[in-house]
C-alpha cells in the first residue's frame, strides 16, 4: 500500500493543482493520515442511492455531519436519442467499479447519479404521473439563474479529499485506477459539462475564507461548518430519507433533487451586522430576543426550535424590522402532520462557475419526494407577503439572508433507486 | 467650485496634504468632505456640501429602463424600522454608484423594485450587492451604494431589477412583474471623477431648506405630481416632519383595486423639492361626527396618473369629515445628508396630521 499510496497521493496533489480547484487542493492538503481506504462490495450497497445518513458521522445530538469533501460532475451523454445497450454497459461498468473501489461509508465514497428532465426528453415515453420533475424555474421575483439542463449529475462525497479527487480523476479518464480498482472512465459515454467542488464541516470554511465575498477580517469561526457562521441541517429540521423517498411506481426507492448554486456576499453580513442581528436574520428575532443561539449554535442540540416562531413573522417584521430565514422557510417546510418535507444537503465552495476566481459560494442540493415541495419552501423564503405587510422588510433587505445570497444556477433531477441508476428509461421495468 | 480647486485650497493650507498627493486624497477622502453639520434641525435642512453626478449610461430590458450614474463616495444614513444609522465612507470606496429605474413606456420612476449590482472587470467579479433605495435633495429617489474598484479602467456593471411587489393600478396593473438584468459599461478614471462638481455651502448650511434638484438629460425626475395636476378632488394637505401629504379623492378606485367606493390617495413628497417619498407605512382614520367611517391601512401603490402614493377605499367622503393620517413606519429609504433628520429620522416617528374635508 505504501508505494501505491505515495504514488496516488502525489498524483492526487498534481491533479488538484492541474485542475486549479483551489478548494479541492486545500482539502487535499488536509489529508494527513495514510490509513487505507476501505474497499467496497457492490452487493452490499443500499438500494437507495440517497441512503447516506446511516453511513456518515453524526454529532453528539444525532445531527448528520455530511461528508467533508464533495464533487458534482454535470454530465451530457454523447448519444443522441435513447441510450443503447452499449452505453448502459459502459456506464454500469464505471459505477460498479466505484462500488468495488470504495466502501459505502464516509471514509469510503458515497455517490449518486441523478437525471434531468432534459435527459428524459430523449425518450418518446413520459415519466410516470407520480413523478414530479419539472424543468427548473426562477423561484423568486428577483433572480434570473442559469438553468442546469445537463443530462445528469454525479455527486461524489467522502470525508477524505483524496478519495473524491481520485474517483473524480478516474471517472474523467485522467487515471486508470481508484483505490487499486480499475475504473473505466465515464468519458466513454459522457462529457463532463461542469465540475464543481466543495467542502463542509467545522474548520473547512474558516480555512477557505480567503475568497471574494468574505471580508478580509476572516470572520468565519473555526467551529462553523458553513461560511455564514452557524450550524444548519439540525436533525429535527430535516426530512428523513424515508420521507423524501418515492414510494411507488418504477422509481420507488428514488427521490428528486434540486441543486442550486448561490454566490455569497458576506461583507455586510459580518461587518454591518451584530451577532444578535445575524441570529435574527438566520433564525428569527425570537431566537435573538431569547438568547437561544450561542456561538455557531451547537447549543441548539438536535433542532433549531424554529417551529415556535413561525407564527410571529408579521409581528417580528413590525417590531424588530427583520425576519428570519429559517422562520420564513419553515412555514412551507411542514406537511399537515408537521413533518419536515425537505432533506437539505448543502455544502460550501469557493467555485465561481465560469471563472477561475475564488468566490464564496454554496452548492445547495435538496432532496424531496416532489420538486414542488422544494419550490414552495423556496418561495416562502422570499417573504414577499412580509414586504407587503411593512416597508421595513424589503425585497432582499432585512428579509432573512436574501441580501447576502445570489442564486446563479439551478437544476432539477431525479435520483433513481440504485437498480435503475444506469441510463433509465422513463418507465424502467 | 470644482472639487479639485477645493482640494488645492486645502493643500495650500497644509504641507502634509501636498505630500500625500491629490489622487490619494480622492480615494481616501482624507480631505474635502466637510463634517456633518452641527445643530441640524429636526427636518429637511441644507447640507454641508453638494456633489454632482455623472451619467454613465442607460440600458433597457423588458418593462424597465435603468440609468447608471456615479459620483464621489458619499456618506449616507440607512433606515431600518426606527433606527437611522450613519454609513461612513470607507477608505476603499472609489465611487458612489447610483441607479434609477423607470418605465420604458411612460418614464415613470419606479421607487420600489429592489435592485442589485454586480461589477466585473475583465470577467472577474469586483463586487456584488443589493443596493439600497435612497433619497437625496439634488436627485430625489434613486438606488445607491459606495463601491471600491480595482483602479482605473473599464468595468461592466450589471444591474438586476427585481419585480415589484408594490400594488400597481391603472395601466401599471400587471406590469413590472418580472425581474430583468442590464449591463452598462463604466469607464472609470480618477481624472474624470474629479471633474464632477463638488461645492460646499456656507452660511445656509444646517438651516431649514433644501438645495435645488439637479436636472439631468436622459434621466426622468422623481417629483410627485403637483397638487394642481393630481387626479380627483384634492381635499387638502398637511405636513408631518417635512413630509408633505396631499390627499385627493377619486370617485372610484383605479383599475386593479377590487373594491367599490371612494378612493383616497395620499401623495407624499418632500417639503421644498416635491420629491416622492416612498416606502412608508401609512394608516388613516376618517371620522364623521366623531365616528370612524374608515380606520385602516393606506396601501403603497403605483399608478400612472397618481404616481407613487398610499391609497385606501372608503365608502364615501363628506364635507366636514376629518382624515387623520398616521405614519406607522417612517420612509424606509436611506437618506443623503439633509434628509436624515427629517421624516422621522431624528424622532423615530412622525406626528399624526389631520386634513379637514372641505
Amino acid at each position: 500500500m505504501s508505494t501505491d499510496g505515495d504514488r496516488s497521493r502525489r498524483a492526487v496533489l498534481k491533479a488538484a493543482v492541474a485542475l486549479g480547484g483551489a478548494s479541492a487542493l486545500s482539502a487535499c492538503l488536509d489529508r494527513t493520515d495514510d490509513d487505507p481506504v476501505p474497499t467496497g462490495d457492490p452487493a452490499s450497497k443500499p438500494p437507495r442511492q440517497h441512503a447516506w445518513r446511516e453511513y456518515v458521522r453524526h454529532d453528539d445530538h444525532g445531527n448528520t455531519q455530511l461528508p467533508a469533501h464533495q464533487i458534482l460532475l454535470y454530465l451530457d451523454f454523447d448519444v443522441e436519442g435513447p441510450p443503447t445497450d452499449g452505453d448502459r454497459e459502459a456506464l454500469a461498468a464505471s459505477l460498479s467499479a466505484l462500488d468495488r473501489a470504495y466502501a459505502w461509508r464516509h471514509e469510503g465514497l458515497l455517490h449518486s447519479l441523478a437525471y434531468s428532465p432534459a435527459y428524459f426528453d430523449r425518450f418518446d415515453a413520459s415519466l410516470p404521473e407520480g413523478i414530479d420533475l419539472p424543468e427548473p424555474t426562477a423561484l423568486s421575483p428577483f433572480e434570473s439563474p442559469t438553468f442546469d439542463r445537463q443530462d445528469a449529475v454525479l455527486h461524489l462525497a467522502s470525508d477524505r479529499a483524496d478519495v473524491v479527487l481520485t474517483a473524480d480523476r478516474a471517472l474523467r479518464g485522467e487515471r486508470e485506477t481508484a483505490n487499486s480498482v480499475s475504473v473505466p472512465p465515464l468519458t466513454e459515454v459522457a462529457t463532463v459539462a461542469s465540475r464543481r467542488t466543495g467542502f463542509v464541516g467545522a474548520g473547512l470554511p474558516a480555512a477557505n475564507q480567503d475568497a471574494a465575498g468574505i471580508p478580509d477580517s476572516e470572520p468565519v469561526p473555526e467551529a462553523s461548518p458553513l461560511f455564514m457562521g452557524f450550524e444548519a441541517g439540525f436533525r429535527g429540521n430535516q426530512a428523513t430519507e424515508d420521507y423524501v423517498t418515492i414510494e411507488s411506481g418504477p422509481f420507488a426507492g428514488g427521490t428528486t433533487k434540486v441543486i442550486a448554486n448561490l454566490r455569497q456576499r458576506l461583507e455586510d453580513w459580518y461587518d454591518e451586522q451584530s451577532e444578535a442581528e445575524r441570529v435574527m436574520e438566520m433564525f428569527s428575532p425570537g431566537h435573538a430576543k431569547n438568547g437561544l443561539v450561542e456561538g455557531v449554535g451547537d447549543n441548539l442540540g438536535s433542532s433549531s426550535g424554529i417551529d415556535r416562531f413561525v407564527d410571529d413573522l408579521v409581528d417580528d417584521a413590525r417590531e424588530h424590522g427583520r425576519v428570519g430565514h429559517a422562520q420564513k422557510a419553515a412555514r412551507a417546510n411542514r406537511d399537515a402532520d408537521g413533518n419536515v418535507r425537505l432533506l437539505r444537503r448543502h455544502f460550501e465552495s469557493t467555485d465561481d462557475i465560469g471563472s477561475d476566481q475564488r468566490v464564496a459560494s454554496l452548492h445547495f442540493p435538496s432532496l424531496q419526494r416532489r420538486i414542488s415541495a422544494f419550490e414552495a419552501v423556496r418561495r416562502a423564503m422570499n417573504g414577499t407577503d412580509l414586504t407587503e405587510a411593512t416597508p421595513t422588510i424589503r425585497q432582499r433587505v432585512n428579509n432573512g439572508i436574501l441580501e447576502y445570497i445570489f442564486v446563479r444556477r439551478r437544476g432539477n433531477f431525479l435520483v433513481p433507486p440504485r437498480r435503475h441508476r444506469v441510463l433509465p428509461t422513463p418507465r424502467p421495468e | 467650485m470644482k472639487r479639485r480647486d477645493l482640494l488645492r485650497t486645502g493643500a495650500a493650507l497644509s504641507g502634509a496634504l501636498t505630500l500625500a498627493g491629490c489622487s490619494k486624497l480622492m480615494e481616501t477622502r482624507a480631505a474635502g468632505v466637510p463634517p456633518i453639520p452641527e445643530d441640524r434641525p429636526d427636518g429637511v435642512y441644507v447640507p454641508s456640501h453638494v456633489e454632482g453626478m455623472e451619467m454613465v449610461g442607460t440600458a433597457s430590458s423588458g418593462d424597465y429602463v435603468v440609468g447608471l450614474m456615479y459620483s464621489y463616495p458619499h456618506r449616507f444614513w440607512n433606515v431600518n424600522g426606527e433606527s437611522v444609522s450613519l454609513t461612513e465612507i470607507d477608505t476603499d470606496d472609489a465611487v458612489h454608484l447610483m441607479a434609477s429605474v423607470w418605465d420604458v413606456d411612460t418614464e415613470a420612476v419606479l421607487p420600489d423594485t429592489g435592485l442589485s449590482a454586480e461589477i466585473y472587470r475583465d470577467g472577474s467579479l469586483v463586487s456584488q450587492e443589493a443596493i439600497y433605495p435612497m433619497l437625496s435633495q439634488p436627485m430625489g429617489f434613486h438606488y445607491g451604494a459606495n463601491f471600491g474598484l480595482d483602479g482605473e479602467g473599464t468595468y461592466a456593471v450589471r444591474l438586476s431589477v427585481g419585480a415589484m411587489s408594490t400594488r400597481r393600478t391603472g395601466a401599471f396593473e400587471g406590469r413590472f412583474a418580472d425581474p430583468a438584468t442590464v449591463e452598462i459599461p463604466f469607464e472609470y478614471s480618477e481624472a474624470a471623477k474629479e471633474e464632477i462638481e463638488f461645492r460646499t455651502l456656507d452660511d445656509r448650511v444646517a438651516t431649514p431648506g433644501a438645495v435645488d434638484p439637479m436636472g439631468m438629460e436622459a434621466l426622468p425626475d422623481s417629483f410627485a405630481p403637483p397638487e394642481s395636476t393630481l387626479p380627483g378632488r384634492v381635499l387638502g394637505a398637511a405636513t408631518s416632519n417635512d413630509a408633505r401629504l396631499v390627499v385627493t379623492a377619486l370617485d372610484a378606485p383605479p383599475a386593479g383595486i377590487d373594491a367599490a367606493g371612494t378612493y383616497l390617495a395620499v401623495s407624499a413628497r418632500t417639503r421644498y423639492n416635491r420629491m416622492v417619498i416612498p416606502a412608508m407605512g401609512l394608516s388613516g382614520r376618517l371620522e364623521r361626527d366623531g365616528e370612524a367611517v374608515y380606520d385602516g391601512e393606506f396601501a403603497r401603490t403605483l399608478d400612472p396618473d397618481l404616481g407613487y402614493h398610499y391609497g385606501a377605499v372608503v365608502d364615501d367622503v363628506e364635507s366636514g369629515d376629518t382624515l387623520t393620517l398616521s405614519v406607522t413606519v417612517q420612509p424606509q429609504t436611506s437618506r443623503h445628508e439633509g434628509y436624515e433628520t427629517a421624516f422621522g429620522g431624528r424622532m423615530g416617528g412622525m406626528p399624526d396630521v389631520t386634513v379637514e374635508v372641505p
